[in-house]
């Protein structure tokens, strides 16, 4: 169910409706866990499992991990149990009629809970519930893309090949990626982590703890959020006002129109241009990945404008995940404006873990590359991403150089910056956009060897976005007051309401992110 | 240890935030904005539709110009409302129906049917966008031909591309044959009930080659390799006052000739029964609703073309028809089954050619139960 659909439209003022009605009792809790299976079975009713299994896997861990010690000797008991996790995967792998990954997946679990449980120290479970979450997304999400690059190269030492993770799906089951499985994994995966490190107690509360996982506003793509903002707010019967109400239909209108005027616009000019590479000038490719960057701009931080908006006005507060990203005056600072809930998780978990800022110059490099790799791999199963993350992993570098020279740190004009970086995060894009790598390169030799050809990119687009960037600008600078006076603000919604009524082109596109 | 609320920044996204009031006026300023548009534009917007003045083909499925037109026609004038054998499939927009009556009655009638119609459709024409029609004297005509098989007749559960889904019933009754998502048959459900709605698919269809203005400046010319003829280029409507001249409709055009020529064999045609017609159905509603809303009504049962049909073929129709009429009887509405056409006055199964027009009109006039409805 997409947020700009009738469908949901109906969804959401049932749910609502309902939901206010229930306040008064504790069923409210419960009525979001339904909404929420509904809103996520809607796609395919066996993703439910998944995200059941990933939520009471995390549950019940925690519960246990209560009871254990923090620490315990492991000794022979690990190794003993890595070979009996490992003769499960292969007794489970030879299960006949197709149902050998069924098998070996059941044999997996099963013996990773009993060595949990064998084991019992906090350590151990944490452990376990890290296995777990990360080797459903490692099936789901990058299966393909190993098992593909592994016959690869063991067909070049000439051994046999490994079986497709299609054939691991047990007999009529399809082997599709389950929306927004990165979202809730990492979702999950950090009450575990943060109830490890004493941030936040067990939720003792089942209901509430999958509500918590599966609150449909941000199931599917995010805000990541944290147990330790969201679980407090089902604590207690949210208090919703009118101003939340106003405040959740602004920002729901304002990704609405992201989304179904700006993404669903550029969406076509840029698939044009990179859909027929070999044939487009270096201007078409300049602009279409221009169009790009903000084309997964408008869409991802629409979507999340619009779960902010429609939590909202169940009362509940997301955290923010966009700031302006494309006037950030540095890398470190784009990365605090883009995706801040998937950044800020892989700042904690990942970046910090390895030792963050607080190591010397080598290290540091290490931990921003290990960072930023993740972080692309994250994104998505094939080397474009893994690039695409590298090079931000080495532009970061990069940039904490320049911020060292006093020319680029107090001479070189803000507005200056700002274009460097939006380059080059453009420039990063293409990678992210790209088929393969080999197109990316091709894209952007084309970029700087082609001559000039006319791009055929509208006019009124080109409009849309430079008016956008401007009304940005405008909002970070000391002219922001004028943007809030209240006939500013409502001659915008007007526009906004007006346009897409006007002027929106029909049809459903799913958000990019969905494939995250 | 105690949960606390998480102090995230919420509301720094330049997201334009609106309080209540604001809103309030923003919707009131919108919607009050929505309405307007549609009435202004027709200042804007000449129409001054020439004599025997159909919609013209392109505009088929700009409901707004049908509704605007309907509104246009004097209320002393008889509206024929139909499918494509009262808009004139073959014929040039001067050798109609609406334009023969005329001649044979000196009364004026106007054509008010739309090609591509049938009945599902033209149920949901005059639901939505025939208000005009009310109180009025309306001559309906109804095409047997779309309950002469399963398929025409919609119920196939293979699922068929077919002209103005927009018009159909989008959930009840079901359509098999329809498989519109739930989102669309909503929009579509929505749009022919919101007039601005009505009005932006009017604006697609006359400047924007049925798109989205934005679609349209992204749209290519169909050719290999691609051009896009309309990235710097502002729009230019279809006029809507005349049709453009073509080459496939009138006397001179080739397509206009008898159908023996194409055709040389009898058809078989499987028909459905009038239980299980949804066509069927969907005519009685649009006969109802005509009469229910006031509407001085005669219904015209045809003729087919009879040639074409094999015997069982016509055994098959003589009992659709023997249905349709009793049902006519019963619902106390005036109708008339003119005697079919000779041979060469048939295009096709259904439509006639000029000269068939021009018959089907004397025949008409000279009917008594014709005659008497046009007397009141």
């Amino acid at each position: 169910m997409l947020f700009h659909t009738w469908t949901f439209f109906i969804f959401f003022i049932v749910t609502i409706v309902v939901f206010w009605a229930l306040r008064p009792t504790r069923f409210w809790l419960h009525w979001i866990l339904l909404a929420s299976a509904v809103f996520y079975g809607w796609w395919h009713p066996y993703y439910l499992l998944l995200v059941f299994y990933s939520t009471a896997l995390d549950y019940f861990i925690v519960s246990w991990m209560e009871r254990g010690p923090r620490l315990a000797k492991l000794g022979w008991r690990f190794s003993a149990s890595v070979v009996v996790l490992v003769g499960a995967v292969v007794v489970g792998l030879m299960a006949p009629g197709g149902w050998g990954g069924l098998a070996a997946a059941v044999g997996f679990f099963a013996v990773v809970l009993a060595v949990g449980h064998w084991l019992c120290s906090r350590r151990a479970w944490l452990w376990v519930s890290i296995i777990n979450n990360l080797s459903v997304l490692v099936f789901f999400k990058y299966a393909g893309f190993a098992i593909e690059n592994l016959n690869t190269l063991l067909a070049r030492l000439g051994a046999g090949q490994l079986p497709s993770a299609e054939s691991l799906m047990p007999p009529g089951w399809e082997y599709v990626l389950p929306v927004g499985i990165s979202f809730y994994t990492f979702q999950s995966m950090s009450y575990t982590i943060d109830f490890y490190r004493g941030i936040i107690a067990r939720e003792p509360s089942f209901v509430r703890f999958a509500a918590f996982v599966t609150f449909f506003p941000q199931l599917v793509a995010g805000p990541i959020e944290r147990a330790k903002n969201l679980l407090p707010q089902f604590s207690k019967t949210p208090r919703v006002t009118l101003a939340d109400v106003s405040d959740g239909a602004s920002l729901f209108l304002v990704g609405l129109f992201k989304k179904v005027v700006l993404a669903n616009y550029l969406g076509p000019y840029v698939d044009r241009v990179y859909g027929d590479v070999a044939t487009q000038g270096g201007a078409a490719l300049a602009l279409a990945t221009f169009a790009f960057g903000w084309q997964i701009y408008f869409d991802f931080s629409g979507y999340t404008d619009m779960a902010r908006g429609v939590a909202r006005c169940m009362g509940f507060r997301l955290m923010l995940n966009f700031r302006n990203p494309y006037l950030a005056v540095s890398l470190a600072d784009f990365w605090s404006r883009w995706h801040i809930s998937l950044s800020t998780w892989f700042r904690d978990y990942v970046y910090i873990p390895l030792g963050g800022s607080r190591v010397g110059r080598i290290k540091l490099w290490r931990n921003l590359l290990i960072t930023f790799v993740v972080s692309g791999l994250w994104h998505g199963a094939a080397w474009t991403f893994l690039i695409w993350g590298m090079l931000h992993g080495l532009g970061l570098i990069a940039n904490r150089g320049l911020e060292q020279a006093a020319w680029w740190r107090d001479r070189c004009p803000r507005l200056a910056k700002r274009l460097v970086v939006f380059a080059f995060v453009c420039f990063a894009w293409v990678f992210f956009r790209a088929e393969s790598l080999g197109q990316a390169v091709e894209i952007l030799q084309r970029i700087f060897t082609t001559g000039w050809t006319d791009p055929r990119m509208p006019l009124l687009l080109l409009l849309l976005v430079v008016s956008v960037w401007v009304y940005q600008f405008v909002y970070e600078s000391p002219l922001r007051s004028w943007l809030e006076k209240p006939p500013v603000k409502v001659g915008l919604a007007v526009v906004m309401i007006l346009w897409m009524l006007l002027f929106a082109p029909g049809g459903g596109e799913p958000f990019i992110y969905f494939q995250f | 240890m105690t949960h606390k609320t998480g102090q995230l920044p919420i509301n720094d996204s330049a997201a334009v935030q609106l309080s209540v009031r604001q809103w309030l006026c923003a919707l009131g300023l919108s919607f009050g904005l929505a309405w307007l548009l549609p009435e202004a534009w027709t200042a804007f917007e000449p129409f001054e539709p020439v004599q025997h003045y159909r919609v013209p083909y392109e505009l088929s499925e700009d409901y707004w110009l049908y509704e605007r037109w309907l509104d246009q026609i004097p209320p002393d004038v008889i509206s024929v409302v139909g499918d494509s054998v009262v808009w004139g499939e073959y014929t040039a927009h001067d050798g109609t129906l609406s334009r023969f009556l005329g001649d044979a009655t000196g009364m004026p009638f106007a054509n008010a049917g739309i090609n591509g119609l049938y009945p599902l459709a033209l149920w949901g024409l005059v639901e939505h966008h025939g208000s005009a029609l009310a109180k009025r004297r309306v001559l309906l005509h109804c095409n047997l031909l779309w309950m002469s098989d399963p398929e025409a007749d919609m119920q196939l559960a293979k699922e068929q591309v077919f002209n103005h889904p927009a018009l159909v019933p989008q959930f009840a009754p079901r359509i098999p044959c329809y498989r519109g998502d739930i989102d669309m048959r909503l929009a579509r459900a929505l749009e022919r009930r919101l007039e601005p709605l009505s009005w932006v698919r009017h604006l697609q269809q006359t400047y924007f080659s049925q798109k989205s203005a934005p679609e349209w400046t992204l749209a290519d010319d169909g050719k290999f390799p691609p051009a896009y003829p309309n990235t710097y280029r502002l729009p230019v409507g279809i006029p809507l006052s005349s049709e453009l001249p073509s080459v496939k409709r009138g006397l001179s055009s080739e397509r206009h000739k008898p159908w023996s020529a194409n055709q040389s064999g009898k058809a078989n045609m499987e028909w459905v029964t009038p239980e299980n017609s949804l066509q069927w159905l969907a005519f009685r509603r649009l006969a109802n609703r005509l009469q229910g809303s006031g509407s001085n009504l005669l219904v015209v049962v045809g003729p087919l073309n009879e040639h074409i049909m094999n015997d069982a073929t016509l055994e098959k129709y003589q009992v659709f028809l023997t249905a349709v009429t009793a049902w006519l009887s019963v619902e106390g509405i005036r109708f008339v089954v003119p005697e079919v056409l000779p041979s060469d006055e048939f295009a096709d199964a259904s439509h006639p050619l000029t000269e068939g027009y021009e018959r089907l009109a004397k025949r008409l006039v000279a009917d008594p139960v014709f005659k008497t409805w046009l007397a009141q």
